[in-house]
């Protein structure tokens, strides 16, 4: 077979190839001797193939259909066991992969968390430290910074806590930290959502004193409102800190302890302050540096209830 | 249920004859091998696959399964190497057969064993064209080959019984068969 359109030749008989290609093979046909033969071979080789005939008697295919018949059919449970068996087990991979990637994102979002309670920021003024229990026997009094960071060592120790509380303001630009989370005290829900409103509106109170601005006319109306406030969270920071005596939290009722003479002075400013008295008490708080040190612990305190 | 077997046997009953003719040539007429066959693949279909798919499908499906059983067959009897050794016997010249009702069986049985020199796919491509009249598209989704692959398959096929069958009607004029 030499002839390039033999091969054509088969597809033809087979009625396999368009109708443009049909009539080229059957032109090349009519001058082509060697596919002649070939086309008359092929045809000869079908009648061969198609004329064998089986020797099947019927009997025998009766019985075949009726042993197959009676055969007990097992699809839906084979294809459900393996189905289910397949869709389990992607399943299961899932749920472990989405446990795996929860708990890595539970950790990093843990992280920074912790991050903040040893919070992170620079003391805005050159004032040298004072501890809470200095301030209540001297109020405006400076201690000596060496003091201070001896008391602030132990603060991590697991040593039982010292008798007096340990809250130390920062060094001017120095880290400052938080107040220590452990021991955890045992504190009802109610009075810690309590404190961590007070911690936050006297942020709020705070910020707001130490933004009016003395020189213009408003001024005195600012600070008739700002003391109002503070009269009303007088109040509220003496029973907290009662409170969170009582229940052993050392951490809270050394802050709300600083944070109280700071409103009672606020508190006591006359109709028509002196603009030196708002000034002093301005550099209390900025010494203290007690703004930073109740947002912390206020968003401490609501992330714990949370 | 009922309904479902009731379509089985209408397959069944038009379908087991093409399917044990195609597993005989196959197996080189070796019918009650390929009469076995051929109710596995029923069997396993009724058992297995019956529902999962249209009917035109299960065609296709039995002839599927049918092949790859007498493969296995192949492999455990090593009947190609058996069944070549009988053709090279067949094609050895002989003296004339003096009871000539035997001839047509004769030539049909030399057909089957010259189907058995060729390759599987080969043989496999050729039968499902000429015995089961499919389209080169439906034999490449049985034997899961391409299209053109079936094409060369059937030419080469073809071409090669062509040339053994130009041999032996030299050799055996009692073999020869005019072209139709």
């Amino acid at each position: 077979m030499n002839c390039s359109f033999t091969e054509k030749i088969s597809s033809l008989i087979d009625g396999e190839l368009s109708t443009a290609e049909a009539r080229e093979v059957e032109r090349h046909l009519i001058g082509c001797n060697e596919c002649q033969e070939v086309r008359a071979d092929f045809l000869n080789l079908r009648s061969q193939l198609a004329g064998f005939e089986t020797s099947l008697e019927p009997a025998v295919q009766n019985r075949a259909l009726k042993k197959i018949l009676s055969t007990p059919r097992r699809t839906p449970a084979r294809g459900f066991a393996w189905g289910f068996g397949t869709q389990a087990a992607a399943f299961a991979t899932l749920v472990i992969v989405a446990a795996i990637i929860g708990f890595l994102i539970y950790r990093s979002s843990n992280t920074p968390t912790n991050e903040k309670h040893l919070a992170v920021q620079q003391t805005p003024t050159p004032v040298p430290a004072a501890t809470v229990q200095q301030k209540q026997s001297e109020p405006e009094a400076s201690p000596s910074p060496n003091k201070g960071d001896e008391q602030t060592a132990p603060r991590r120790s697991p040593s039982p806590a010292p008798k007096k509380p340990l809250v130390r303001e920062p060094k001017p630009g120095e880290q400052f930290a938080a107040i220590p989370s452990t021991p955890d005290p045992v504190r009802s829900a109610d009075a810690q959502t309590m404190t961590a409103l007070h911690f936050e509106k006297s942020e709020t109170l705070l910020v707001a004193f130490r933004n009016v601005r003395l020189n213009e006319p408003g001024t005195t109306a600012e600070v008739a409102y700002e003391r109002k406030r503070a009269q009303q969270l007088v109040l509220q920071n003496m029973m907290l800190r009662r409170e969170a005596d009582a229940a052993g939290d050392v951490q809270v009722s050394s802050l709300l302890e600083s944070l109280e003479p700071i409103l009672i002075d606020i508190s006591n400013l006359p109709d028509k302050p002196d603009k030196d008295a708002i000034r002093v008490i301005r550099q209390r708080v900025e010494r203290k540096n007690i703004v930073p040190l109740l947002r912390v612990n206020s968003t401490a305190l609501a992330r714990a209830l949370d | 249920m009922a309904s479902e077997d009731e379509e089985f046997t209408m397959l069944f009953q038009d379908f087991y004859p093409s399917l044990c003719r195609f597993l005989e040539c196959l197996l080189g007429g070796r019918a009650p091998l390929a009469q076995d066959l051929a109710q596995e693949s029923f069997l396993q279909l009724h058992r297995t696959a019956w529902g999962t798919m249209p009917v035109g499908e299960a065609r296709f499906w039995l002839y599927r399964v049918a092949r790859n059983m007498a493969i296995n067959e192949f492999r455990k009897s090593h009947t190609r190497y058996r069944l070549f050794d009988r053709v090279v016997e067949t094609m050895r010249p002989r003296a004339r057969n003096p009871e000539q009702e035997y001839e047509t069986q004769e030539r049909k049985t030399l057909v089957l064993e010259m189907l058995q020199t060729l390759p599987e796919d080969q043989r496999t491509a050729l039968l499902l064209r000429e015995h089961e009249q499919l389209s080169y598209r439906e034999i490449g989704q049985v034997l899961n080959v391409s299209e053109s692959k079936v094409k060369v398959d059937i030419f080469r096929a073809r071409a090669s019984l062509r040339e053994r069958w130009a041999r032996v009607s030299h050799v055996n004029p009692v073999n020869h068969v005019n072209p139709v």
